[in-house]
């Protein structure tokens, strides 16, 4: 009889469980396991202990053990304000791309040869505007849309997206990457960009593919490679005259700052086309943040007042849209660490408080690993010293500490001085030469944007990850 | 060649598995992960393209070899392999 009433109890406990595990909302679930509580602490539990003493001699006794065991099952299930936090990650691109459709029609519109007369004709489109205007998501939106309409029309059409700062903005290696896409385990040495432009034309005229070529961060490219490049991207189809053409580019950058450096003949084509996109207003910003939280958040858990609030801040950040999502995210976080029910605006202002958007995750996660580590030394620097700014010597000395921790060979001087001039590219410090008395001249970093310990942290992580 | 002439090299056998596993390789790629020499390799990847098991495809100076999916022997080969790790495996 005791078997038999433990084994229905259990069965009434773990159906209780499956209950708690499967409610729709917090209210329900909080409903079930209340109810397990009791049931568990009124019935089950005295009856364990009761059992325990009265069988003690017996063979068939229940072991505390198994009491234990009935007390981890009685453990709250992990409950989350998130449906889905994958759609608030910077690499998500949405269906619907709010306030960017007109621009999206545009650029459709711009390459609807492809689906077509892929043969007969290119194009060249530059994408510009600021930080988190959404440039990157409307190019790539736009590369599935047109993907899937030439699949449907049988057209081998590939879109490719090439963020240029992850290759130094080197041709050769964003070209590499290219021809990867096609031949994953393309060899990396022995012949240069200009064969490597050679083999993406023999691969694609033998596949019968065309390309649309998304350069991110089209400034990088220019910067490292000049016009020569750009001429040779924008120019390649001169050399196959009766051929069919293959690739159509469309360049992503800030400003058309950068085209200007280019000489006339580079220039020419590529300012034929031009989709700027504007900063987003405040009320903009209050739709994409809630379209973002219909994707990625449970119904009624992130009240108004918290997306206005989001809004706000990535209105104030320029209207970066990139920004107010990696707030939402964080906050979300703040309210599961916290076990609330809601994404209150408190968890806004300490997500707030935390986050830093002038640098992207992306671009620490981009660098190498001595870059890694001699910025790692920068920030222990500004941490331990409380200064404003640090010469290279100093910076240099803190890298080797650092090195010497993660055990592996320091770089050299001038190797280090490079790194400092990519460090500044992205805008993480900003560096100053200034002269030292009558000889010679330093080199001072500051960290003017990013808290040390913020960035230390997020190092840290990332070698540990690396390393291990 | 005789089927035993064909198996009867540890290298050819390894080169074999390694393009099963990566699709498409270099000849000094092969012979870098193998740990072998780039002549002898070479020599062992004509003689697998004269049974027709491989193939090869050149860009510039630049030869990447993939196994022959037409062929029959190859299909052969492939199967034999992966059933033999499928079954080390268990």
């Amino acid at each position: 009889m005791f078997i038999n009433f433990f084994a229905s109890s259990l069965g009434i406990l773990s159906i209780v469980k499956e209950i708690a595990l499967i409610c729709p909302d917090r209210k329900h679930c909080r409903i079930a396991n209340t109810f397990s509580f009791i049931l568990y602490n009124t019935l089950i539990r005295p009856w364990l202990l009761k059992t325990e003493k009265s069988t003690n001699n017996k063979k068939k006794r229940i072991s505390s053990s198994q009491v234990i065991s009935l007390e981890v099952q009685h453990v709250t299930p992990y409950t989350s304000v998130f449906k889905d936090e994958t759609k608030l990650d910077i690499n998500y691109v949405p269906y619907r791309l709010p306030h960017r459709s007109r621009e999206l029609s545009l650029l459709m519109e711009f390459f609807s040869f492809l689906s077509r007369t892929p043969d007969k004709m290119t194009q060249n489109i530059l994408i510009t505007g600021d930080v988190g205007t959404g440039k990157t998501a409307l190019s790539q939106r736009f590369g599935a849309n047109i993907t899937r309409e030439a699949k449907k029309r049988g057209i081998s059409l590939r879109y490719i997206h090439v963020n240029c700062r992850e290759y130094r903005g080197s041709l050769f290696l964003i070209l590499h990457h290219i021809v990867s896409v096609f031949h994953p385990n393309f060899p990396r040495r022995g012949y240069s960009a200009e064969e490597l432009l050679r083999f993406l034309m023999q691969i694609l005229d033998e596949q019968e593919a065309h390309v649309v070529l998304a350069l991110d961060e089209f400034g990088s490219l220019v910067e490292r490679e000049g016009s020569e490049a750009v001429y040779k991207l924008t120019r390649l189809q001169e050399t196959r005259l009766n051929k069919p053409q293959r690739i159509s580019l469309t360049c992503i950058l800030r400003s058309l700052e950068v085209i200007e450096r280019l000489d006339a003949s580079a220039r020419s084509t590529l300012q034929s086309n031009i989709i700027h996109l504007e900063r987003y207003s405040q009320k903009q910003l209050v739709d994409i943040i809630n379209d973002r939280v219909i994707l990625a958040f449970k119904p009624l858990t992130v009240p108004e007042d918290t997306v206005s609030l989001t809004a706000e801040s990535a209105f104030s950040e320029n209207g970066n849209a990139r920004f107010g999502i990696e707030l939402l995210w964080r906050a979300g976080k703040y309210a599961d660490a916290e076990d609330m029910d809601t994404v209150t605006p408190e968890c806004v202002r300490k997500a707030v408080s935390s986050i830093y958007a002038i640098m992207r995750k992306s671009d620490l996660t981009s660098l190498g690993l001595h870059e890694k580590l001699f910025m790692l030394g920068i920030t222990r620097f500004f941490k331990k010293s409380e200064r404003a700014y640090a010469s290279l010597a100093e910076a240099e000395q803190a890298y080797a500490v650092v090195c010497e921790e993660y055990n592996v060979q320091p770089h050299t001087h001038t190797q280090l001085w490079k790194y400092l001039r990519i460090f500044s590219t992205l805008g993480v410090v900003e560096t100053e030469v200034s002269s030292v008395g009558s000889r010679g001249r330093s080199t001072f970093i500051s960290l003017p944007r990013i808290p040390a310990f913020e960035l230390e942290k997020e190092l840290s992580f990332l070698l540990r990850r690396e390393l291990s | 060649m005789d089927v035993e002439d064909v198996f009867s090299s540890k290298l050819r056998m390894k080169v074999l598995k390694i393009l099963i596993l990566m699709g498409e390789l270099n000849v000094t790629e092969i012979a870098r992960r193998l740990s072998a020499n780039y002549k002898t390799t070479d020599r062992h990847m004509r003689v697998l393209e004269g049974e027709g098991i491989v193939k090869h495809k050149m860009f510039g100076r630049i030869r990447l070899y993939r196994l022959n999916e037409l062929s029959p022997k190859t299909r052969a080969v492939r199967n034999l392999i992966e059933v033999w790790e499928q079954a080390n495996k268990q």
